[in-house]
């Protein structure tokens, strides 16, 4: 029996039981003060400066790094995305088995985080700002296609099967009938790319360029609170400013939310849209002129490490059940408090005016702190341990999802919650059926897309202890393993294989 | 309208049309330049003056890596002629592998990370470290509440077995490699701290902090940032105290690439090292990096002094 759609997008939210129950014993509490200084800081940031100018270059480097991965990832996520869709092969050449090769495939690339591509790729190419761009553009990219062959395969096909029957070449009958339907949602998806890599631009501190991300945690690890909050304050006000110029644009081309894998009109102002990408294009090239971006340099090769093949035993014999179980656990429990908390919270909000502001600062919050910095200021407060970990990739994780959701809402309009409200039913209530209900299921597919990116992200909390492949994948790129991080490398895209597999078929009874 | 021929705008998308073939119009002054061989940051290099490029692990605040490594690239620069940059770089590992690929030509590296540095690549030289390097000290350190006893002898860290222990960094000599090899020396495992791992908490600071805090219950810092957040009060002697000091090892070192002599004409390698040798605190500028540094002077070193690290280093798993 399926669960009514309202109470569905509530049900991850049930992982808050044991979570509440286990947290008064992980509470040390002895760093109240520290905290304290913390959150003083923020209200006297470093007017230094020295610093401003150099966290101002920094903000420079990463936007533009952002901006130069992004147009990557999306160009190579749209070629692959089309590459790796269901419908798209079984038009060309009637078997969907390359799609499905090439779809597995791309997991590799995307269960690798950023930070780990990176420094793959300066193993290979050097020291090379192209190097920052690339890290971006290569997980990205995967996940764009990922997002995109979904895309193809959930449009109806009615029109592309009138066009084949009716004698029109495949190639020709693809773009005619699913081009215009594709577009609402490519460019809503792709806008919000756009603020993730802005994300992760930050946390990568590109490689021999600086940027704010390097900054951020060399002030972290310093705990120089008030030049962190300096460099926070920064990035908080262009990433609400990024946030609201794309919000912006959706809807003046009329696009759906992010989440919502049904067809849509393809909007009114194609041409405006045109205009736009073409004057994007000088703007990127600039870009990468200022930034010294040389793509021709990713062709000189340096020597790899040398890698001798005595000690495949030592990496062999590493815990690996403990440290593949404790991953899982700290992507599922995040995942389920960032996917179960944002509804829930709004829920509970509902009935008064100005929580739904207070929310959404702290959900801004939550999005601009990178993970490593809640998992630091969580550990002020409580013992290390996985839930600590998990509190703070999910409380990164809730404030993305938490914005989505606002904006799912947005997006399938009041009247029906307000007929309930003038019918007497409380604020929860209304919200509830009103709006979740015709939201739950899209929403969840999305969850289970960024369940994925939390199992990349387990990597950035490893100052936490024991967090399993994430801890060990520091410590073995620390000790130059490379024996050590293949393996891991293949634990974590096999990981997300299965994951991917489940969400699929998730997915499939869900929509 | 969409339907109109020929095309009409309407006031907006005429805007946008405006801009957009504005930037166009830009696009092949921009093009060229971005694409043409003279772009190559390597062609320039090599087209004019070699620069010296710099660098070193991250172990500071960015304000003061900034500030101290402006004033060692202008420093050198008017010793040596030659035009030197400073590449700030985000991590240990980082630090390493842009040694290996060439990118980096004078490196401040500590005590392990210099030997793996070495390690991937033959022939780079050891030229200076500082007179506090050549015996460098680890403070365990515990929080007041945990229980656990201070004392003189290496006795005392058998106590951090099943309490919640924290490194620095992964990479960090006196905050990983040499304090776990006094622990395994003592018969304590890593395996042995409660939750069957340690912690990596990625900085001194930050050891300090969580020490105190008593988020782990002890942890192993640098003696030179344990003293300076005695001194800051940042340290708070009636929650975190010292347990137990480690005997000396031999930790931070400047360390140049072996083609340096090519590259920027015979004999540079040499020159570089006595330029450093050379700072002393009666110059102001050359004073204000010792104080930076932490430093009264810098000695020449070798790469024999180091040995007891890399043997610590594979006995620990950290060199292979």
């Amino acid at each position: 029996m399926k669960p009514a759609a309202p109470l569905l997008v509530l049900l991850p939210a049930l992982v808050l039981l044991p979570v509440l129950l286990a947290l008064p014993a992980q509470v040390h509490g002895g760093g109240w003060e520290l905290i304290g200084t913390f959150l003083k800081a923020a209200i006297q940031p470093s007017l230094d400066p020295l610093v401003l100018r150099s966290l101002l270059e920094g903000l420079g480097v990463t936007v533009g790094m952002a901006l130069l991965g992004w147009a990557c990832s999306v160009v190579i996520g749209i070629g692959l995305g089309i590459a790796s869709s269901r419908l798209v092969w079984r038009s060309l050449s009637g078997s969907v088995l390359p799609a499905e090769v090439l779809r597995r495939l791309l997991a590799l690339p995307r269960s690798i985080h950023e930070l780990i591509w990176g420094l793959l790729l300066l193993q290979l190419v050097g020291l090379q700002p192209a190097v920052a761009v690339l890290a971006i553009a290569i997980p990205y990219g995967a996940l764009v296609a990922r997002v995109v062959s979904d895309l193809l395969d959930a449009l109806p096909d009615q029109n592309l099967n009138a066009l084949l029957l009716s004698g029109t070449a495949a190639p020709a009958a693809l773009l005619t009938a699913l081009g215009p339907p594709l577009l609402p949602g490519l460019i809503s998806y792709g806008g919000y790319r756009l603020e993730c890599a802005l994300r992760s631009a930050t946390l990568l501190g590109v490689f021999g360029l600086g940027g704010l991300g390097n900054e951020l945690l060399l002030t972290l690890q310093s705990l120089e609170f008030r030049e962190l909050w300096s460099g926070l304050w920064l990035l908080l006000a262009v990433m609400l400013g990024l946030e609201a110029l794309i919000r912006r644009l959706r809807q003046r081309w009329g696009m759906p939310s992010r989440f919502g894998l049904g067809a849509g009109s393809s909007g009114q102002r194609g041409r405006e849209l045109v205009v736009a990408l073409l004057a994007l294009l000088p703007v990127l090239l600039l870009v990468a002129q200022a930034l010294q971006v040389d793509p021709m340099a990713l062709l000189q090769w340096q020597p790899l490490p040398a890698m001798d093949g005595q000690h495949w035993g030592t990496a062999l014999a590493l815990p690996w059940l403990p440290l593949v179980w404790n991953t899982l656990l700290l992507t599922l429990l995040a995942a389920a408090l960032a996917v179960g908390g944002a509804p829930l919270l709004l829920l509970w909000v509902a009935p008064w005016s100005w929580g739904r502001r207070l929310l959404q600062l702290l959900w801004a919050l939550g999005r601009l702190w990178p993970p490593p910095l809640t998992a630091l200021l969580l550990l002020f407060v409580l013992k290390p341990g996985v839930l600590t970990a998990a509190l703070a990739l999910g409380f990164h994780n809730l404030g993305i999802l938490g914005r989505l959701l606002l904006e799912g809402a947005e997006v399938t309009g009041s009247a029906v919650e307000e007929a309930l409200r003038c019918g007497g039913v409380g604020a929860r209530i209304a919200l509830l059926y009103g709006r979740y209900s015709g939201l739950a299921r899209s929403y969840l597919a999305y969850g289970a897309y960024r369940s994925d990116v939390i199992l990349r992200e387990t990597v950035v909390v490893g100052l936490v202890a024991g967090t399993g492949l994430g801890s060990q994948l520091n410590e073995s790129l620390s000790s130059f393993a490379w024996d050590q991080i293949a393996l891991l490398l293949l634990v974590y895209a096999v990981l997300t294989i299965v994951g991917e597999d489940l969400s699929d078929r998730a997915r499939r009874r869900l929509l | 309208m969409a339907f109109n021929l020929p095309i009409q705008f309407s006031g907006r998308e005429r805007w946008a049309a405006v801009a957009a073939g504005l930037s166009l119009a830009l696009l092949p002054v921009a093009a060229p330049t971005a694409l043409s061989p003279n772009f190559l940051p390597a062609a320039q290099a090599q087209s004019s003056k070699p620069v010296l490029r710099i660098s070193a692990i991250p172990d500071q605040k960015p304000e003061k890596l900034n500030r101290l490594y402006g004033l060692v690239a202008d420093e050198l620069s008017k010793q040596l002629g030659v035009p030197v940059k400073y590449v700030p770089v985000t991590n240990y590992e980082a630090a390493v592998s842009a040694f290996r690929t060439g990118n980096l030509d004078l490196v401040w590296f500590g005590g392990l990370t210099g030997v793996q540095a070495r390690l991937q690549k033959p022939g780079a030289k050891v030229l200076a470290q500082r007179d506090i390097d050549a015996s460098f000290h680890t403070i365990f350190i515990a929080n007041t509440r945990s229980g656990i006893a201070p004392g003189n002898s290496q006795k005392v860290l058998t106590q951090l077995k099943g309490k919640r222990f924290t490194f620095g960094s992964q990479s960090s000599t006196s905050g990983r490699l040499m304090p776990e090899y006094f622990l395994a020396q003592a018969g304590v495992k890593p395996n042995q701290f409660a939750g069957g791992a340690p912690g990596f908490s990625g900085s001194h600071d930050a050891t300090i902090a969580l020490v105190q805090s008593g988020a782990y219950d002890a942890g192993a810092v640098n003696e030179q940032v344990w003293r300076s957040s005695l001194h800051d009060g940042k340290a708070n002697r009636s929650k975190v105290v010292a347990i137990w000091k480690t005997p000396g090892y031999p930790d931070y070192h400047w360390i140049a690439q072996p083609n340096l002599d090519q590259r920027f004409g015979a004999g540079f390698t040499t020159k570089l090292q006595k330029a450093i040798l050379s700072w002393r605190p009666s110059n102001p500028e050359q004073k204000a990096i010792l104080n930076l540094f932490g430093a009264q002077q810098f000695t020449g070193a070798k790469a024999s002094d180091y040995v007891r690290i890399e043997q610590v280093g594979r006995q620990i798993g950290k060199i292979r």
